[in-house]
């Protein structure tokens, strides 16, 4: 290549590439929701779920009836998600998981109605994410009523762990990336392992984290 | 190496300037002839041009207001919908949608269809247009085309949807639906960002002017 032609190259390069210069060249989306999931040593489950690929618009998944061993059952559950990673206008995705009555643990939860939603925008003069439109309906946790629980809220579980209600996630840095996640009940299950008492005395058990049953989760995010 | 890196720099926005200016806009595109005439999105006021819309979320109908219902109410309405349109317009005036897709899950008990809620889904996006007379600050957008309803099987149903970008967040922005064949229809005409658009009370509309 005599040097003439190399400098062509580099003209050529050189007005390429800024094109591409743009904050938008990393622009990128996530978008996923499921109606039930559960991890267990035995059971790896996730029911009604929507993942949106790269390069996609939307993506949707639903099921009339779940039904996961004795720790879960629902109905009608829905998952959608959305998104768009725009370069030049902002990118969006949006999360959303809804189902109908809900059953935890034969019956140790129950609910009639669960919507989760998450929401991500990056671009214009705003960034950010919401979990705006989650809800729960007729909720009940251990025999007590719970009406719009505030985002994270734990209650225990006697004998069996503790359950996060509304539990909202955020991740991102809020100025290039912002995302969001919501599971709107969140199980987990532990065990008290170890103790007991000999001679010299009694030693304290542990609580072991042995699985986990999440109804409802909507997750999105921005870049 | 600066002087070309310089060069290079002013040479991008007037590339990209250059571009945009080719886009051919066709002003006056009007949709299928569905729907009723409304105080937004008013036929005439419509222009065929490259435009992108996306999101979804949540609509609590009725009452109108930008408020979630009770939850047990179970008064609302979940969604997912993105269309795009290149402003093209076929021999009969109607602007083109590229591509696009809709799924709505309306949760309210009196629309249960066998017990379940009832769920639409697009078959296809036909047309996409800008309104030019809605007060949506980032845009608006008249699309539609057919659906099935999924409940039921029915197959090649019109539908059709105003779609509005009011801003961030996205409580502000407005979305409504009409299917006239199974008449149904979730429009709002008091409490509204842009009529027949219903407030959502969840998720986000993204209108891309430029795709």
């Amino acid at each position: 290549m005599n040097i003439d032609n190399f400098r062509r190259a580099v003209l050529i390069v050189g007005l390429a590439l800024p094109m591409s210069w743009t904050a938008g060249s990393v622009a990128a989306q996530t978008a996923r929701s499921y109606g039930v999931k559960v991890s267990t040593p035995t059971i790896n489950q996730t029911a009604s779920s929507a993942v949106l690929p790269p390069g996609a618009d939307m993506v949707t998944n639903s099921g009339q009836s779940i039904v996961v061993g004795s720790l879960v059952t629902a109905q009608d559950a829905f998952a959608i998600v959305t998104g768009d990673a725009d370069a030049t206008d902002g990118s969006n995705a949006v999360s959303s998981a809804t189902l109908g009555a809900v059953s935890l643990l034969s019956g140790l939860i129950t609910a009639d109605g669960v919507v989760a939603v998450a929401s991500s925008t990056i671009g214009g003069n705003a960034t950010g994410s919401d979990a705006e439109g989650s809800s729960l309906a007729n909720l009940v946790v251990n025999g007590e009523s719970v009406s719009y629980p505030a985002p994270n809220t734990w209650m225990a579980l006697p004998g069996v762990g503790y359950v996060v209600l509304n539990e909202q996630i955020p991740t991102g840095d809020g100025v290039t990336t912002s995302g969001i996640t919501v599971n709107m009940i969140h199980v987990v299950l532990q065990s008290l392992t170890g103790g007991g008492c000999g001679l010299l005395g009694c030693l304290p058990g542990v609580l072991t984290t042995t699985g986990e049953i999440i109804v409802g989760s909507a997750t999105s995010s921005v870049q | 190496m600066f002087k070309l890196r310089t060069l290079a720099m002013l040479a991008a926005p007037i590339g990209v300037v250059l571009i945009a200016s080719s886009c051919d806009r066709q002003p006056g595109a009007v949709a299928p002839g569905i729907g009723k005439p409304l105080a937004h999105f008013q036929p005439g006021n419509f222009v065929c041009v490259p435009v992108k819309i996306t999101g979804g979320g949540r609509i609590d109908y009725p009452p109108e207001q930008a408020e979630k219902n009770p939850p047990a109410s179970h008064e609302y309405e979940t969604f997912g919908a993105h269309v795009m349109g290149s402003g093209q317009q076929d021999a009969n005036g109607v602007c083109l949608a590229d591509k696009g897709a809709l799924e709505w899950v309306d949760h309210r008990p009196e629309m249960e269809v066998n017990g379940h809620p009832l769920n639409l889904h697009a078959t296809e996006v036909t047309f996409a247009e800008v309104a030019t007379d809605a007060s949506c600050t980032d845009g608006a957008v008249h699309w539609g085309g057919k659906l099935r309803v999924q409940n039921t099987g029915q197959s090649d149903l019109d539908f059709e949807v105003w779609d509005c970008d009011n801003g961030e967040p996205g409580r502000n922005d407005g979305f409504a639906i009409s299917v006239p064949a199974i008449d149904y229809a979730v429009q709002c005409f008091t409490v509204t960002p842009a009529d027949p658009t219903c407030y959502l009370t969840g998720g986000n509309r993204q209108f891309h002017p430029t795709h």
